[in-house]
């Protein structure tokens, strides 16, 4: 080997023996899960593991769940390969879309820009700098039908991630272009986030108060239930909430807690619990601790089961059964030594697998530098597919059931879980914890706590603070940028669009959104005929705004243009 | 500068991103660190972070970027501490962002960049190296 392509290594000679013999007899310095559980040297027959099989476990496919929810799980079925698509202008996403089913995606996954969930148009004045940076823009029906163009609507399923109140005019959006191209809505397969509750906690508290949060939502909910039997009406997204720091109980337990918000507002409604029940779906994190996180979802099944058949008297099998998506861990990834994300992104992809997960997005390795490149999402594809058609682990329903190790995990978490539920319900419910800022106060302290684990060096975090080394120059497979010329595009197309749309039929159709919501009525119906009049995304969500009492812009900088009706 | 005086840190977000975990952690530890933090929090314009930092007369502020805003407004922040005679401020900056654009920020005026995996120390001592450099 030719030394001046090794200038930085020194001699052999030169190197700290003294650090590679204790590297050599050096042993974990502490034996604690990523949530911080203390974990036993082994675990026996004796850790309650395998007890009460029938009523605790049971075999996949069987109450309470606990294995997966189909008796032959993979079998029958590959979990989805769902990779979450948003960039820049409509057409931008609708190619990486593109590209991805190309190479063996097999659910559509895309999510609006920061501007479109906060509920301003593309030409609002703090959407402008924006548009289209974290995801795509979709302010009318336009968008939408560039972003479905040519996509049989009948064959795919679809999840659009649009999880604040502005989901309400997604639903609107993508049933009218689907009807618009001959599809009847009730065969469409897909899901919309629709969790504006759990949105305050991602910075979008101007654009989700907590009651419009919960009414709007619901109606999306009952819209579908109605409307739309196969459609999944919400993912309520714990998955963004252990991204804050959040423990595996925690993320559980917060979540369950805001998913009962919607739930009873629909039983309020007068929707039986097994009418809309099964159609009920989450958002999960998969974060590194692999054991942790198996047991968490197993936790979640057996949870869910028995707070639906016990809490609220479901009959129905289905309206029992927790489905899921996994998101791995964004927040576990780093920018020092990035390809190493590849490999985390893996061992997380893992643990939702074997969990039994239902559709599955693995976080591009350049996560925490910018939105994935084509070659960091097609790596994050091939993660999956090499999971899927290579490892094996999809040839038996739960490989860790049984394990002492594992169930008696699942058994802690759900111990914790409850306690924080519990606790939750004492004060009041969810919807009094989020009020008093209950939960605002437990996030805050559970992300300085882990701060201080990693600079304690608790945590372990390589390249961070272990096996560090000099930052690199540049990213591994390129950068992906927003094109400049995609955002102006847009913002010019949005005003065009309101310089030449008919104004008198959409002010009829923004008075008659005004009047349902007035009287209290669902609003989609209404919002499904403004978007037919060209009515955008800020016009629709505003006008429900104002009935209920806020301004009409979020950033309180625009007053409505319908105000004279 | 003088030593008696606690060093006066503004930690913001620009825009409409969401992010705000790392900007609140960083607050709280900077305090914890005995350092004086105005957290501004979400929302914030270039105009309005710089009349806080003027108003308040910070040693430092601290940007937080996590949606792929920092080449648009970090030129906006630092016209606005130019027009204000603010370059004896420590700007400072954390978040996501390309290794690429690191030298570009800096190029732009930012003093220091710490992406997302930073520990918390290298920030505080950072900002103890260089405030009394910048006063």
């Amino acid at each position: 080997m030719k030394k001046d392509n090794k200038q930085q290594t020194k001699d052999m000679s030169e190197l700290n023996w003294e650090d590679y013999l204790k590297a050599y007899y050096e042993k974990p310095a502490s034996f604690k899960t990523w949530s911080g559980f203390d974990i036993k040297e082994i675990y026996t027959p004796n850790d309650r593991a395998g007890k009460d099989y029938e009523k605790n476990i049971a075999d996949a496919g069987t109450y309470p769940f606990t294995r997966g929810i189909h008796k032959n799980m993979f079998r029958g079925r590959y979990w989805t390969r769902r990779e979450v698509i948003g960039i820049g202008s409509p057409a931008d996403t609708h190619d990486r879309v593109k590209y991805l089913v190309e190479h063996g995606g097999s659910g559509l996954n895309t999510i609006t820009d920061v501007t479109y969930e906060m509920g301003l148009d593309a030409d609002h004045p703090w959407a402008i700098n924006e548009v289209g940076l974290t995801g795509v823009n979709c302010t009318s029906i336009k968008d939408m039908e560039t972003l479905t163009k040519d996509i049989p609507l009948d064959k795919v399923s679809w999840s659009l991630i649009t999880a604040s109140v502005a989901a309400t005019v997604t639903m609107a959006q993508y049933s009218v272009v689907a009807e618009n191209r001959g599809y009847d809505i009730a065969t469409l397969r897909g899901s919309v986030q629709n969790d504006p509750v759990h949105f305050r906690y991602c910075g979008f508290r101007p654009a989700c108060p907590l009651d419009l949060s919960i009414k709007m939502g619901s109606d999306v909910m009952e819209f579908c239930t109605k409307r739309m039997p196969k459609w999944y009406y919400t993912t309520v997204n714990m998955y963004d909430l252990r991204e804050q720091g959040i423990t595996a109980p925690q993320e559980v337990a917060y979540g369950f807690g805001i998913a009962m918000c919607y739930i009873d507002e629909l039983i309020r409604r007068g929707l039986d619990i097994d009418e809309f029940a099964p159609r009920f779906t989450f958002y999960v994190s998969c974060h590194i601790d692999i054991f942790e996180e198996v047991a968490k979802i197993r936790a979640a099944r057996r949870m869910w089961a028995r707070l639906m058949k016990e809490k609220y008297g479901a009959k129905d099998p289905r309206s029992m059964q927790f489905r899921f998506a996994v998101h791995t861990a964004g927040c576990s990834l780093v920018p020092q030594q990035p390809l190493n994300n590849i490999v985390r992104i893996a061992y997380e992809g893992l643990a939702a697998v074997l969990g039994g997960v239902q559709s599955l997005h693995c976080c591009g390795y350049d996560e925490p530098m910018c939105l994935p490149t084509e070659k960091a999402h097609l790596q994050a594809l091939r993660t999956q597919q090499i999971l899927a058609y290579e490892t094996g682990v999809t040839n038996v329903a739960d490989p860790l059931g049984g394990s002492y190790y594992v169930e008696g995990l699942t058994d802690k978490i759900e111990e914790d879980s409850l306690k924080i539920m519990k606790q939750v319900e004492e004060l009041g419910g969810m919807e009094e914890a989020i009020r008093t800022e209950w939960l605002d106060r437990q996030i805050d302290a559970e992300a300085i706590k882990r701060q201080k684990e990693l600079d304690s060096g608790e945590k372990l975090v390589v390249g961070v603070n272990i096996f560090t080394s000099e930052q690199e120059k540049t990213t591994p497979f390129g950068v992906q940028r927003v094109p400049e010329e995609s955002a102006l595009r847009q913002v010019e197309e949005v005003r065009e669009l309101k310089r030449t749309r008919n104004t008198a039929k959409l002010k009829d159709a923004i008075k008659r959104l005004r009047d349902d919501a007035e009287e209290g009525k669902n609003v989609i119906p209404a919002m499904v005929d403004a978007t037919k009049a060209f009515g955008t995304v800020g016009e629709l969500v505003g006008t429900v705004r104002e009935v209920f009492g806020y301004s009409y812009d979020p950033m309180e900088i625009i007053e409505s243009p319908f105000s004279e009706n | 500068m003088d030593k008696e005086r606690k060093i006066k840190v503004v930690v913001t977000k620009v825009g409409l991103d969401g992010h705000d975990r790392g900007a609140k952690v960083v607050s709280s530890l900077l305090k914890e660190a005995g350092m004086e933090v105005i957290y501004l929090g979400m929302y914030q314009t270039p105009e309005a972070i710089i009349k806080a930092a003027v108003d308040e007369d910070v040693d430092v502020i601290g940007l937080s970027y996590l949606s792929g805003e920092h080449l648009i407004f970090t030129p906006k922040i630092v016209e606005e501490m130019k027009k204000n005679n603010l370059d004896d401020v420590l700007l400072i900056a954390g978040g996501t962002f390309p290794a690429e654009d690191i030298p570009v920020m800096k190029e732009m005026g930012i003093d220091e960049v710490f992406g997302a995996g930073s520990l918390t120390e290298p920030i505080i001592q950072y900002i103890h190296e260089h405030v009394r450099e910048k006063r």
